[in-house]
C-alpha cells in the first residue's frame, strides 16, 4: 500500500449525511503509519468517533491511515515492571474482559463497559477515545485517577505524556502533527477506585456527568470529572478527611463541595449546568463510598 | 361457533422472511436503473430563497436533474390530505428546517450527495414562529400566505382551524372545588427503525409508486389529483412498513419525486435518513388549559378545556388530529357539562402528522393529572375518584353519540390488582393510575376481493398495510376458520393497487373490525355462491345446504369437503369463485367529526417506581397496561402489540423530545441525542392484561388495537413520581434532570431541555 | 476529487467475494448494495441503533461504522449466513416461537447480537440479555417478548 501522491485539501464538506473519504492507506509499520499522519491523514482504529464525525462534518478527511494492521499497535495488555501497557489497538471489549485488569484498575472496567452497547466496545479503542479528547470521555476519569501516560510516536521517537497533560480541550490533545498515541502506561495500583455516570436514560448514553473516585494506600483521595469542563478535570484531597470512613457526613460534603467548585459544566442539549454540577457532587459521594469499600474489601 | 385459529397466538405470516432477512422493504428493492436523490435544506426554518445557483452541481459526473421551483409548474403544485397546501418544492420561502429547496437526481447515491452539497443557494433568514404562544400572536408572521386560504375567515392568523365542541352549561355548572392548570405536551418523533423510503417510475402509461406508506389508496388519490391523472394510471405499491405508527401515513416526497422521474425519464428513488425523517413527521405538540370543577365527593361537575397544537406549515392530517380528540377530550368519564375549543395552529417548525393515539395522549396528559390533584386535595384514593365517574357501559358519555361500549370498570379494577394498589409501598416508591380513550374510525371503507381457487387455495387481497400489527396473520386466521381451509391454502396479498380494492387506510386501530369485517363478509359471499352450486348439483334449495368450517351438509345429512363441491361445480372447464366483502361507514357531515366511532379503545395504565431522589432518575418496577379488546383474535398479537405501545408512551414520558433552537432548527437531530427507550430503559416488569367480552363491532366481537397501550402512559407515570416524591410536573418529558429541578425547586437560569 | 476505490476480499456468510469497492464506503453499503444482502438494515449510520449490526470475525459490530476497506481479508456473517438449508438457528426458531417479531426492521440485527450474546454466555440472566441487546434498538415489540426469546433460545441450547 504505497502513499499515493498529495492533492490538495477539498474545501470544507458542509454537514451532510455521507461518509466522504478521499484516500485511505493500511500500513503495516509504524515509521510509515507516521509519516502518513504527518502528511495530514487522519488515524483510523475502531472509527466509532471518527466516521462519525466524518459523517456529520465534525470532521474532514482528505486521507485516512487504518492503524489496525501495524504490528506494533496490534491489541495487547502485558504487564511490565509492575505496571501494565494497554497497546493502541486495543478495544473496551478486551479491557472489560481482561481479568488482570478487572482485578487492578476496576474502574477502568466499569468505564470501559459503559463505552456504548457491545457493538461499539467490539471497535472502539481505549486510545481512541483517549485521543478523541471529549470532556465527557468515559475512560477519561479512571485512567486520570489512575495516573495513566500515553506514550507518543514521533518521527524523532517516542515521548511520554502524563494523562492529566494530554487533554489540553474539548477535543484537543497533545499530540503534535505527525505524532501517534502507541500505548497507554499504568502503574501499579496505589488507589482503590470507583466510576460512575449518569445519563439521560439507562440504555446506551454519552454521559452527562461522569466521576471517578480513588483513595490511595496514603490517604489521598482523588476524584476525575468528566464533562465537568473543557476536558476532565482532576482534583485531589491530602487533608486526609475523605479517606476517613469515620468523618462526619457534613466535613465529608463540605470538602467535597470545595473541592468541585472548579468545575464549570456547561448547559447543552443533554443537560443543564446545574443539574450537572448537583450530579457530579451526588457521584462523587456515591463513587467515594464505593472506593472506600474497595479498600476495605482489599485489607 | 367453537374457534379455530380465531382467539389463538397463530404464528405471524411474513415471520419466517423477518428473521431471516428475506423479508424486502422499500429500501431493499431493486430497480436497477433508478436515479438516487438527495434534497438540498438549509440550516434554518425560514427563509427567503434570493438566488439558488446549481452550475458547479451539475458538473457532478452522473447528475441526470437538478430540479427547483422553477422546474415545476407555476403556479407551484402543491398537495396535501384535505388541503392541497403543501409545495413540490419550497417556492420563494422555506416553512420549515428540513423543507426541501432543491433536489438532485443521479446514477449513483455519492454523485447525489456530492451534488446536492454544491447546490448554492443564497438565502435570508426570516424570523420564525416556534411556539404556541408566537402562533398565537397577532404580530407573528403568517406562516401561510392568506392567498392560499381563499374564503377563510381565520385566513390572516396562524390559527388554521378551531374546533368547539360543548354539552351542558359550564359557565352555570357549580361545583366545590375547581382545579385550573397548563399541560404541555412535547415535539416527538416516530423513529421508526425503517427510514421512509420511496421509488417512483413515470412513463406513458402512467406512474408506479413503491412507499413504505401506510395507505396506499390515500397515496393515490393524491398522486392522481397532484399529477393531473386518473386513479386508474397511479399505481401503488406499498411493501410491508417497518413500523409506522402514523408517521408513514400520509404523502411526503412522492410528488416530487414523480416529477424528477418524468422529466428524466428514469424511476427516482429517495430513502430518506434518520435525521430526515425527524424533519418530515413528528406529532403536535399541545399546550392544554384546563378547568375542571368537582364535587366534594369527587364526582366531576364541569370539564372546561382549552388547547393549541402546533401543527407545522403544512396541515396534512393534523386538523383531524385535533378535531378528533378533543371532541373526547373530556375523557371517558360522565361529565354534565363541558365546553372544549381545540385550535390547530400553524408555526414554521417541522410538519406534524398521525401519531399512535392521534391526539388523544395530549389530551390523557392533562385530563387524568387533573383526577389526581382533585383526589389530593379532597383526600380521597386516585382508584377511588376515577371509579366514582367512569362512564357505565351503554352510557352516552358524549351526549348523542356512541355510547361507552366497554365495562371499562373490569379493566380498571384488573390494573389496580394487577399492581397491588393499595398494598403498601416500600419507600421511596410511589404507584400511579391513568385511563385512557381513543375514538376508532368514525367512516369508512374496506373491500376485499376473495378468490377461491379450484384446489381451495384463496386469495385474499386486502388494501391494509401489515406495518407489524400482524394485519396479515389475524386476516389468514379468520379466513381459515371461516373456510374451512388450512392457513397455509390462504395467501393474503396487500400492497398493491393493482391488485387490491380499496381500503381507505391502516390506522385508527381500525383494521380488524373494517378488514375483518369485510373479509367475513367476503367470506359469507363465498359460502352463498357455494351453496348455490351444491344446490344446483343437488337440486334442492340454497337455503337447505349448510356449510360450516369447509364442511358442506345436503339435505338428508351427506357430507363434503368445501373444495371436492367446488370443484364439481366447476366442472372440467374448472374456474374459480370470486367474492367481494364490503365494510362500508359513510361520514355523516352532520356530526361534529363526521360520524360516530365505531368503537373506544380504551385503556387502563398503571406502574409502580421508584425515583432516585438524589438524581431525579426514574425506575419502574412494575407497568401494568390493560386493554378492553373485545376479541383478541390473535392473543399474542395483541400483547405484543399493547407491550410495544407502552414503551413507546414511556418515550415520550421520560426521555423523548425534540428540540429546537432559535433558528427553528432541530438540535437533537439523529439517534445519538434524541433517545428512545432501549431495552435497559424496560420496566422491571410489564404485563399486558387483555379483557375480552365479545362487545365490539368486529368480527367475534373484536374491536381494534394498537394504540391503547401508549395512551396514558405519562399520566400514570406522573401520578406514581407525585406519589413517590410529592412534586407535580405538569410538561414532559419527565427527564432525570426535570424531576431534580422540581424536587428542589430549582427554577432554570439558563434554558435547557 | 473522487474517492479511491481498492479492491477487496471479503469472506461473507462462507462465500468468497473479490470486490472494487470506494473506500468512502462502509461494509454495510457493499454488503447491501453490492452483495444484493439486504437483510442487514440501515437506520441510524452512526453506531447507536443497531439495525446494521454484523459478525466480522468473531465479533459482533455495526457495519455503518466499518469501512468496506477496513473489512479487506475478513470474515463476515449477516442474517442471511445464520440459517442452513434445512433448519433456522435456535435464536431465529425462538424469536419466531415467542412472537418477539413484528414489523421486523430490527430483527436481523437484534438476532445477530442475541446471536452473539449465547455464543460467549449460554445462561445469561435477563439483565445481562438486557445489557447484550442495548444497542439495538426497536420501536414495536416493548422488548418483553425480544429478552424472551432469548432466554427462550438459551434453554434450547442447554
Amino acid at each position: 500500500m504505497g502513499v499515493r501522491e498529495r492533492k490538495p485539501l477539498p474545501p470544507p464538506v458542509p454537514p451532510c449525511d455521507r461518509l466522504i473519504v478521499f484516500g485511505y492507506a493500511r500500513p503495516e509499520s509504524l515509521p510509515e503509519a507516521l509519516e502518513l499522519v504527518g502528511a495530514g491523514a487522519r488515524p483510523l482504529a475502531g472509527g466509532t468517533d471518527l466516521l462519525v464525525g466524518l459523517r456529520k462534518g465534525k470532521f474532514t478527511a482528505d486521507r485516512v491511515v487504518d492503524l489496525k494492521a501495524i504490528t506494533e499497535l496490534q491489541p495487547a495488555i502485558y504487564e511490565t515492571h509492575g505496571g501494565w501497557e494497554i497497546t493502541a489497538g486495543t478495544v473496551m471489549s478486551d479491557i472489560v474482559d481482561h481479568p488482570d485488569v478487572r482485578a487492578r484498575y476496576p474502574a477502568l472496567v466499569q468505564a470501559a463497559s459503559a463505552v456504548g452497547s457491545i457493538q461499539i466496545r467490539n471497535r472502539a479503542t481505549l486510545a481512541g477515545n483517549v485521543c478523541n479528547a471529549s470532556p465527557a470521555a468515559d475512560t477519561a476519569p479512571p485512567l486520570l485517577v489512575y495516573d495513566a501516560s500515553v506514550v507518543v510516536a514521533g518521527a524523532d521517537g517516542e515521548r511520554t505524556i502524563s494523562l492529566v497533560d494530554f487533554f489540553v480541550g474539548p477535543g484537543q490533545t497533545a499530540l503534535l502533527p505527525g505524532e501517534l498515541v502507541t500505548r497507554l502506561v499504568l502503574p501499579p495500583p496505589t488507589r482503590s477506585a470507583a466510576f460512575a455516570r449518569l445519563t439521560r436514560r439507562r440504555g446506551v448514553d454519552l454521559a452527562t456527568v461522569s466521576v471517578c473516585c480513588g483513595v490511595g494506600d496514603d490517604g489521598s483521595v482523588r476524584f476525575a470529572l468528566g464533562a465537568a469542563g473543557p476536558r476532565p478535570l482532576v482534583v485531589e484531597d491530602t487533608s486526609g478527611t475523605l479517606a476517613d470512613p469515620a468523618a462526619p457526613e457534613g466535613d465529608v460534603s463540605g470538602r467535597i463541595g470545595e473541592l468541585l467548585a472548579v468545575a464549570t459544566p456547561i448547559s447543552d442539549v443533554r443537560a443543564g449546568a446545574e443539574y450537572r454540577r448537583a450530579m457530579l457532587e451526588v457521584l462523587a459521594h456515591r463513587t467515594l463510598e464505593a472506593a472506600l469499600a474497595q479498600r476495605e474489601e482489599r485489607r | 361457533m367453537t374457534t379455530g385459529n380465531v382467539g389463538r397466538p397463530a404464528g405471524r405470516i411474513g415471520g419466517l422472511d423477518r428473521v431471516t432477512g428475506r423479508q424486502r422493504y422499500v429500501a431493499d428493492l431493486r430497480l436497477d436503473d433508478a436515479l438516487h436523490v438527495k434534497l438540498v435544506t438549509l440550516p434554518c426554518a425560514r427563509a427567503r430563497i434570493v438566488d439558488i445557483d446549481t452550475s458547479k452541481a451539475w458538473e457532478v459526473p452522473g447528475v441526470r436533474t437538478i430540479f427547483t421551483a422553477a422546474d415545476l409548474p407555476d403556479p407551484m403544485p402543491r398537495y396535501g390530505v384535505h388541503y392541497d397546501d403543501r409545495p413540490v418544492l419550497a417556492v420563494g420561502e422555506t416553512k420549515f428546517h428540513g423543507e426541501p429547496v432543491a433536489a438532485v437526481a443521479a446514477d449513483t447515491l455519492d454523485a447525489a450527495q456530492r451534488a446536492a452539497a454544491l447546490v448554492q443557494v443564497q438565502y435570508e433568514e426570516l424570523p420564525p414562529v416556534l411556539d404556541v404562544r408566537a402562533a398565537l400572536d397577532p404580530a407573528a408572521p403568517l406562516v401561510v400566505d392568506p392567498v392560499l386560504r381563499p374564503d377563510d375567515p381565520l385566513a390572516s392568523t396562524n390559527i388554521r382551524r378551531e374546533f368547539r365542541y360543548a354539552w351542558g352549561d359550564v359557565d352555570t355548572a357549580t361545583a366545590d372545588l375547581v382545579i385550573e392548570n397548563t399541560y404541555t405536551f412535547p415535539m416527538v418523533t416516530h423513529f421508526a427503525i425503517e427510514p421512509h423510503g420511496f421509488v417512483v417510475a413515470a412513463d406513458e402509461s402512467g406512474v408506479t409508486v413503491w412507499s413504505s406508506i401506510q395507505h396506499p389508496y390515500i397515496l393515490q388519490r393524491v398522486m392522481a389529483r397532484v399529477l393531473g391523472l386518473p386513479l386508474s394510471r397511479v399505481r401503488v405499491i406499498a411493501p410491508d412498513p417497518g413500523g409506522a405508527f402514523g408517521g408513514k401515513g400520509y404523502p411526503k416526497f412522492e410528488p416530487l419525486l414523480a416529477y424528477m422521474a418524468m422529466a428524466t425519464g428514469r424511476p427516482c428513488r429517495l430513502v430518506l435518513t434518520l435525521e430526515e425523517t425527524f424533519q418530515a413527521v413528528r406529532r403536535n405538540n399541545a399546550e392544554v388549559r384546563i378547568r375542571t370543577g368537582f364535587d366534594s365527593d369527587g364526582t366531576i361537575r364541569f370539564q372546561d378545556i382549552e388547547a393549541d397544537f402546533l401543527m407545522g406549515a403544512y396541515v396534512d392530517i393534523s386538523a383531524r388530529v385535533i378535531s378528533k380528540s378533543s371532541h373526547l377530550a373530556a375523557g371517558p368519564y360522565r361529565v354534565p357539562n363541558a365546553r372544549i375549543l381545540a385550535r390547530a395552529l400553524h408555526s414554521h417548525t417541522p410538519p406534524s402528522t398521525a401519531m399512535r393515539g392521534f391526539g388523544t395522549p395530549q389530551f390523557s396528559w392533562a385530563l387524568e393529572q387533573q383526577m389526581d390533584e382533585a383526589a389530593r386535595r379532597l383526600d380521597m384514593d386516585r382508584l377511588e375518584i376515577r371509579l366514582r365517574n367512569l362512564a357505565r357501559k351503554g352510557e352516552e358519555f358524549i351526549p348523542g353519540d356512541t355510547p361507552a361500549d366497554g365495562d371499562w370498570f373490569e379493566s380498571v379494577r384488573r390494573a389496580a390488582d394487577a399492581i397491588g394498589w393499595g398494598e403498601p409501598l416500600p419507600d421511596g416508591r410511589g404507584r400511579g393510575l391513568a385511563v385512557g380513550i381513543k375514538s376508532s374510525a368514525t367512516a369508512g371503507a374496506a373491500y376485499s376481493i376473495l378468490r377461491f381457487l379450484y384446489d381451495g387455495s384463496v386469495f385474499v387481497l386486502v388494501g391494509t398495510s401489515d406495518m407489524g400489527q400482524g394485519a396479515r396473520t389475524i386476516l389468514t386466521q379468520i379466513v381459515s376458520d371461516e373456510l374451512g381451509v388450512p392457513p397455509e391454502a390462504v395467501n393474503v396479498v396487500m400492497g398493491d393497487t393493482a391488485a387490491a380494492p380499496f381500503d381507505y387506510s391502516t390506522s385508527a386501530s381500525r383494521s380488524t373490525v373494517f378488514m375483518g369485517g369485510s373479509v367475513m363478509r367476503g367470506c359469507a359471499e363465498l359460502k352463498d355462491q357455494v351453496r348455490e352450486m351444491a344446490a344446483r348439483l343437488r337440486g334442492c334449495e340454497p337455503e337447505e345446504i349448510e356449510i360450516d368450517r369447509g364442511v358442506v351438509t345436503f339435505p338428508g345429512g351427506e357430507q363434503k369437503g368445501i373444495v371436492e363441491v367446488v370443484q364439481e361445480g366447476l366442472g372440467a372447464v374448472g374456474g374459480e369463485l370470486i367474492a367481494v366483502g364490503l365494510m362500508r361507514g359513510e361520514a355523516d357531515p352532520n356530526h361534529p367529526i363526521g360520524g360516530r366511532p365505531w368503537f373506544y379503545e380504551f385503556n387502563c395504565t398503571a406502574v409502580e417506581l421508584e425515583v432516585d431522589r438524589r438524581t431525579g432518575e426514574v425506575l419502574i418496577h412494575k407497568h401494568v397496561t390493560v386493554a378492553d379488546v373485545g376479541k383478541a383474535i390473535n392473543p399474542q398479537h395483541v400483547e405484543s402489540q399493547d407491550e410495544g405501545a407502552a414503551i413507546m408512551g414511556l418515550g415520550h414520558t421520560l426521555m423523548e423530545h425534540l428540540v429546537l433552537d432559535e433558528h427553528g432548527r432541530i438540535v437533537n437531530l439523529g439517534a445519538l441525542d434524541y433517545r428512545i427507550p432501549t431495552t435497559k430503559d424496560m420496566p422491571l416488569e410489564l404485563e399486558s392484561i387483555i379483557v375480552e367480552n365479545g362487545d365490539g363491532p368486529g368480527p367475534h366481537g373484536a374491536k381494534g388495537v394498537g394504540e391503547g397501550g401508549l395512551l396514558c402512559v405519562a399520566a400514570a407515570v406522573a401520578s406514581a413520581v407525585t406519589d413517590a416524591t410529592g412534586v407535580v410536573i405538569r410538561d414532559l418529558p419527565l427527564t432525570p434532570e426535570r424531576i431534580w429541578r422540581a424536587i428542589n425547586e430549582v427554577t432554570p437560569s439558563e434554558v435547557s431541555p | 476529487m473522487t474517492p479511491q476505490t481498492m479492491n477487496i476480499t471479503l469472506v461473507v456468510n462462507g462465500q468468497h467475494h473479490s470486490l472494487d469497492v470506494a473506500v468512502h464506503h462502509s461494509l454495510l453499503d457493499v454488503l447491501r448494495n453490492d452483495l444484493d444482502l439486504t437483510g442487514t438494515k440501515e437506520c441510524c449510520a452512526e453506531g447507536e441503533c443497531g439495525a446494521c449490526t454484523v459478525r466480522m470475525d468473531e465479533k459482533a459490530v455495526n457495519a455503518c461504522l466499518v469501512l468496506a476497506v477496513e473489512a479487506d481479508g475478513r470474515d463476515i456473517t449477516t442474517i442471511e449466513g445464520l440459517a442452513t438449508e434445512d433448519h433456522l438457528s435456535p435464536v431465529q426458531q425462538a424469536f419466531l416461537e415467542e412472537g418477539a417479531v413484528q414489523c421486523g426492521f430490527c430483527i436481523p440485527g437484534m438476532v445477530m447480537s442475541a446471536a452473539y450474546l449465547l455464543e460467549h454466555n449460554d445462561a445469561p440472566t435477563e439483565e445481562e440479555i438486557r445489557e447484550a441487546l442495548s444497542g439495538n434498538l426497536c420501536r414495536c415489540a416493548g422488548y418483553k417478548r425480544i429478552v424472551r426469546a432469548v432466554q427462550r433460545a438459551a434453554e434450547a441450547g442447554r
